[in-house]
């Protein structure tokens, strides 16, 4: 029976404020804390509470990833929102899978400091969910042989990854593979993941209206095993609003695939119930964001590599708590110079309005927080 | 199809945004056109242009922006001069700015010919918003309204327009080119020397005590900035004393009236390009400065800013905000670097051919 695995990145940054020159060295709030906790409710409330109880009620399965920061924040808030999600992994089927708890780059660069992100997440998973996971998402997708070396070190049996066009030439990204030591990979496909989360409601896509009777007919004529919907949490209500029918989608959705004899299933549930079929090797970062599959929206032009040589050399920082919030991928990915394809959808996530402010803010902050770092005390 | 601009001035008389706006524009247009240009006979006009010229006997006459004598009285004198002269075979009207609107209305009138109006500024950026002279803006407003169509060089001088004389159904937004070739082939060297630049004249429109405000800020973090007023102005004076009353005059330099070859070079040598603008209709030397790679911090109240990704902007009274964009394109070399070079590629989109096009389409709709 044909499975279709769901997966869904959920994750808010702690944004960084408008933090101005003539503060360095006098304030040391760096974060947007009222603008976050405004966006954060927005965002409970058009998806993750509406979007949680759609997959319950409509009884579709899923392997979802929270950020530790994401998690945190809901703690201090909206503990409603945790309880949903707990609710979903109980009697729901849901399935909820590690990552960094900061949805940093760290795994390209410091093999403990992403141990231990890792932990710290699955340590807060295990205290909010009592669960502890067995499938590892490096946060955005982002996957090469060297990212599966370290989970597989850290014990996870399951790795997910971006089928870009490069790996599917020989790799259909409909069945289910292992990497070179010995793990489960699941490769996305891209085409029916984005034809939900991107072009759901896009008026001059020859496809649209995407009623839930042709996307399953897409899905059975998809040759292989298992098709892989990977996307971002706030696809639903927040990125597709709730006027564009996204949720009646889904909840039509469970009819229309068993009725074509095919079956939701989480990611682990593929490891237990499928065999690889074969070994890939993926020895470049590939990654879901962009048209560029790669590392680009996050380190594609000198202002973001400049950004990131400073976390860097913050590693031996006193205040690692600062410093870990700091390396969340978001602050990055505002300083994206990303091409007219990709400048829509990286201008509607930037609350800076342009890349050129995000870069100043944060250079700002890095100086007042290695001066506080390393001059204090003389 | 036969247009006959109203013209002001034109290089190398005087070589204002007006006049290179003329000069650029109907040189290409005569291409495909006929071109007539009516303007006041200066004294330092060319003799041969690449369309037609009907110089305008005017009297004895300086500058045309001469301050000596009534310009008022001398822009009616001009005006009256223009109806008697002008040559009614034609197919279209152009005028430009309030100073040929009264021999506009009272040509399209006589002749019953259609009417474009150009506003390149208005009375409201003039005056700085600062005592507008009354009868100028209804000489203005009289010209928006009566004209079959109208052009203004961005949508923030739409948006004034609007506001102050009520709407017209026809307006079209044709930004300025750059003669991009000028200031592009130089070579840019992104190594910091500390230099900020303004350019322009010195007069409360462009906003020059916010320069000098933003320098005051930015010397309290670093001292080793120069800061150049490049350009003469009413409020020249007044500036050099405010820099001298704040101590600034040792990171200070003025160097009056500049030249084209030397405005290359200044804009080049620059690491970043203030406008302050209290209100800018459009912004050239905002181009000019990206055409050489050098990096820009404008006000919002800069029209050209609208049509710009690769700028800094925020409002002219912002001086902390300016301020910080300054010290930060200043310490950082990536923001110097990406926002030089993508800078000086968006400033090759704004082309005189592509006005002209613009234009021309204005023309076909009558």
């Amino acid at each position: 029976m044909k499975k279709i695995v769901f997966f869904f990145e959920v994750h808010q940054p702690r944004r960084i404020r408008y933090y101005k020159a003539n503060e360095i060295g006098k304030n040391h709030e760096y974060f947007w804390d009222d603008r976050n906790a405004e966006i954060l409710n927005r965002v409970s409330d058009k998806c993750y509470i509406p979007a949680t109880q759609m997959l319950i009620d409509s009884g579709i399965k899923s392997s979802i990833s929270i950020s530790g920061v994401l998690l945190e924040a809901l703690l201090r808030t909206r503990k409603d929102v945790i309880d949903k999600f707990a609710e979903y992994f109980d009697v729901g089927g849901g399935e909820i899978v590690a990552e960094t708890y900061y949805h940093s780059l760290s795994s390209l660069w410091n093999e403990p400091e992403f141990k231990e992100q890792v932990k710290l997440d699955s340590d807060l998973i295990k205290t909010l969910f009592n669960r502890t996971p067995t499938t590892l998402s490096s946060d955005l997708l982002i996957y090469s042989n060297e990212i599966g070396r370290l989970a597989h070190e850290m014990g996870y049996k399951n790795i997910i990854a971006e089928g870009t066009d490069r790996l599917i030439k020989n790799h259909d990204p409909n069945y289910l593979y292992s990497n070179p030591y010995g793990q489960n990979l699941l490769l996305r496909n891209y085409r029916l993941s984005d034809d939900v989360s991107f072009r759901f409601s896009n008026r001059s896509w020859n496809d649209y209206p995407l009623y839930a009777d042709k996307y399953a007919k897409w899905l059975a004529d998809a040759p292989g095993d298992v098709i892989n919907l990977f996307m971002d949490y706030e696809t639903f209500g927040e990125h597709q609003w709730k006027e564009t029918g996204i949720f009646e989608f889904m909840k039509a959705l469970p009819k229309e695939v068993e009725s074509r004899g095919m079956e939701f299933s989480t990611i682990s549930e593929i490891g237990q119930s499928l065999k690889p079929c074969n070994t890939i090797s993926v020895p470049n970062y590939t990654s879901w964001a962009d048209t560029s599959r790669d590392l680009s929206a996050w380190l594609g032009n000198d202002m973001q590599r400049d950004a990131f040589e400073d976390l860097k050399s913050l590693s031996n920082c006193a205040d690692k708590e600062t410093w870990r919030y700091l390396q969340t991928t978001d602050h990055l990915y505002y300083m994206s110079l990303a091409g007219v394809a990709d400048q829509e959808v990286h201008s509607y996530f930037n609350p800076y309005g342009s890349p050129y402010d995000a870069y100043i803010h944060f250079k700002n902050i890095i100086e007042d927080f290695r001066l506080k770092c390393f001059y204090k005390k003389q | 199809m036969k247009v006959s601009v109203l013209g002001w001035e034109l290089p190398p008389s005087f070589s204002g945004g007006l006049g290179i706006h003329t000069i650029n524009l109907f040189t290409i247009l005569s291409g495909v056109m006929e071109v007539v240009v009516y303007v006041p006979d200066f004294p330092q006009l060319s003799d041969h242009y690449p369309f037609g010229v009907t110089k305008v006997n005017i009297g004895e006459l300086g500058s045309p922006y001469s301050t000596s004598g009534d310009f008022y009285d001398m822009v009616l004198e001009y005006n009256a001069r223009l109806v008697e002269t002008f040559d009614p075979h034609t197919d279209i009207i152009h005028a430009h700015d309030w100073i040929t609107v009264p021999a506009a209305i009272k040509l399209k009138k006589k002749y019953d010919l259609p009417l474009v109006v150009t506003f390149h500024s208005t009375e409201y950026d003039r005056s700085g918003n600062f005592n507008p002279q009354e009868r100028i803006m209804s000489i203005e407003k009289e010209g928006y309204n009566r004209a079959d169509r109208v052009i203004t060089v961005s949508g923030y001088t739409d948006k004034i327009l609007r506001v102050l004389y009520g709407g017209h159904g026809n307006t079209t937004v044709v930004y300025n080119g750059v003669s991009s070739s000028i200031f592009s082939n130089v070579k840019k060297n992104y190594s910091s020397r500390s230099t900020v630049l303004y350019f322009g004249r010195v007069t409360s429109q462009k906003g020059p005590t916010f320069f000098v405000e933003l320098a005051k800020q930015v010397l309290r973090i670093v001292d080793d900035v120069k800061f150049i007023i490049a350009g003469t102005g009413d409020q020249y004076w007044q500036i050099k004393e405010m820099v001298d009353r704040f101590g600034l005059g040792s990171n200070f330099e003025f160097t009056g009236f500049v030249d084209e070859a030397s405005a290359v070079k200044l804009y080049r040598d620059s690491d970043v390009f203030v406008l302050p603008a209290v209100s800018e209709p459009f912004g050239m030397t905002v181009l000019e400065s990206m055409s050489t790679g050098t990096p820009t911090v404008i006000s919002k109240t800069t029209g050209v800013g609208e049509a710009l990704f690769n700028s800094l902007k925020c409002d002219f009274w912002d001086v902390d905000r300016m301020s910080d964009y300054v010290n930060s394109v200043l310490k950082h070399r990536p923001l110097r670097e990406i926002l030089g070079e993508r800078g000086r590629i968006e400033a090759l989109n704004f082309s005189w051919e592509r006005a002209a096009i613009k234009t021309l389409e204005v023309y076909n709709s009558l």
